[in-house]
């Protein structure tokens, strides 16, 4: 009775988000903030139906746990969503399920055959129908008009806000794989590819580092040390994230600070004094780091970040691209207008790749400040 | 005695210079490794290679010391993951040995990977098993 109570409490809102119907029948795999195929097997989907015996609403990824009657058997099962931060970016909450629940999902299923189904947005009330979380993921943005971008004191073009009422982060990126710039492969959201068979095309690798590309993928990203260790995104794999990204120049200082949504809130520093420090984490000059040591300087209104001195602990990239500690990255931001910063990356790394390589792809401006996000390993 | 002294010597140097065990996302081969090459008369069957790459070689010493041996020809083939690995060093009575190791990278995705294969000298030959640390 008080299970329906609150169910009913909670349906209006569903009822009046209007987009149930459409999510019955088209909804996909939701974006994941890591491959979820590494996991889950996505051509072998199962309907699990039962009832809620707890919401663990905790990172990296939400579980909800049913009991689900199987013959004489009453087993439990474990419903895996996004981390909270997503889930609560898109509007959902802890209170959307409760214990005593009835739910339906279909999802795939774990490939080790344990009782795990990814949820995505696909969890409903068996009841009604209509889904428990009831917000559309990621609600497409609204074509705004253009805006010149901002300039700050100096002249350049602000990359962050300019006052707190006008902060706001860099996200959705245009893509999520780095593949060299003019080749035409498919991939997934974490640079899964499509086909195996377009591994050679996706940059100049060395043989060694084409056959660790090609592990990686067999292995359906399962290896990323991002997601297993909670290793932070050095290199251009801080822009793939739709956590996004913020900048906060301190220009008395000479130094721009770049803060991520991803990676347990990392963050860079890059030297506008063409200094490249050395030594700022350990004490250690020689200590190699996940974020390399940055000499920032302004080329029009580009601004031109330069870094080396990386360490070999972490993906670059999603989809697993390697790299060595001879990587050597040219980074360019251009904000061309209020609401685009383009990015364009050169890849110098002579331990991995046969030259010099480029990619880009344009980031887009959202006000507020960058999302939290905290991974916890040892917890999948 | 001796032997035993030298294995102690090579436990000693694999604590010192190997560090903790931590990702190592970039060439698969570099890093520190230590097993055994079985039955090795010359050098005692516990091994400590220290191997690195400079995007176009490998290069490396085994068992660090004053005795090391240094690594002269090193090849990771990534069809089948096949490891080669040359070195020179001295038997007892201090005549050249040349060493030829061959082997296959296992568990190519973790840290603690390892090469397992054979060894062989002018003095003897057996398996050789180490592991990344």
């Amino acid at each position: 009775m008080t299970h329906n109570q609150t169910r009913n409490q909670r349906n209006w809102w569903a009822v009046g988000c209007g987009v149930a119907a459409a999510l019955f029948l088209g909804s996909t795999v939701a974006w994941a903030h890591h491959e979820i195929a590494g996991k889950f097997d996505l051509s072998k989907t199962v309907d699990v139906a039962g009832i809620v015996t707890h919401v663990d609403w905790r990172n990296p990824h939400v579980h909800v746990f049913v009991n689900v009657k199987t013959g004489k058997e009453l087993l439990n099962w474990a419903i895996e969503l996004e981390s909270p931060t997503i889930l609560e970016m898109d509007g959902w909450n802890s209170n959307n399920l409760r214990p005593g629940d009835a739910i339906a999902v279909k999802g795939p299923r774990a490939r080790d055959g344990s009782r795990q189904v990814w949820g995505g947005d696909e969890v409903r009330f068996t009841e009604t129908g209509l889904p428990v979380f009831p917000a559309k993921l990621h609600p497409s943005r609204a074509a705004a008009a253009s805006r010149p971008a901002p300039r700050g004191p100096d002249g350049h073009p602000a990359l962050g806000g300019l006052t707190p009422a006008g902060q706001g982060y860099w996200t959705d990126p245009s893509k999520t794989a780095l593949v060299e710039d003019g080749v035409d492969v498919k991939t997934d959201e974490w640079g899964l590819l499509t086909s195996l068979t377009d591994a050679g095309k996706v940059a100049p690798m060395q043989p060694w580092a084409l056959g660790v590309y090609r592990h990686r993928q067999e292995r359906m990203l399962r290896d990323d040390p991002m997601y297993l260790n909670c290793k932070p995104p050095g290199g251009p794999r801080q822009y793939q994230s739709r956590l996004g990204v913020e900048f906060v120049e301190d220009r008395a200082r000479q130094r721009i600070f770049v803060l991520m949504g991803s990676g347990n809130h990392n963050y860079r520093i890059v030297y506008m004094d063409q200094s490249r420090k050395t030594g700022l984490v350990t004490g250690d000059d020689d200590n190699p780091l996940y974020f390399g040591r940055s000499s920032g300087k302004w080329e029009g209104d580009t601004l031109v970040v330069d870094t080396i001195g990386f360490n070999e602990d972490f993906w670059f990239t999603n989809g697993g691209l390697p790299h060595t500690s001879q990587l050597h990255l040219v980074e360019r931001f251009t904000r061309s207008d209020f609401d685009t910063l383009r990015y364009q990356v050169q890849v110098d790394d002579p331990g991995a790749y046969t030259r010099n390589w480029s990619a880009s792809w344009t980031m887009k401006w959202n006000g507020g400040s960058v999302p939290f996000y905290f991974c916890q390993n040892n917890r999948p | 005695m001796l032997r035993s002294l030298t294995r102690s010597a090579v436990v000693l140097m694999a604590t010192v210079l190997a560090a903790p065990i931590h990702a190592q996302e970039g060439h698969p081969l570099k890093g520190s490794w230590i097993g055994v090459w079985e039955s090795n008369k010359d050098a005692g069957d516990d091994i400590l290679m220290v191997l690195n790459w400079d995007g176009k070689t490998i290069s490396g010493i085994i068992n660090p010391g004053t005795d090391n041996m240094k690594i002269g020809n090193a090849t990771l083939d990534p069809n089948g993951w096949k490891v080669h690995i040359e070195a020179d060093g001295k038997n007892k009575q201090g005549g050249a040995l040349h060493y030829v190791i061959d082997g296959t990278l296992k568990d190519l995705e973790l840290p603690t990977r390892s090469v397992t294969g054979t060894w062989q000298s002018q003095s003897g030959k057996g398996k050789f098993d180490v592991r990344r640390q």
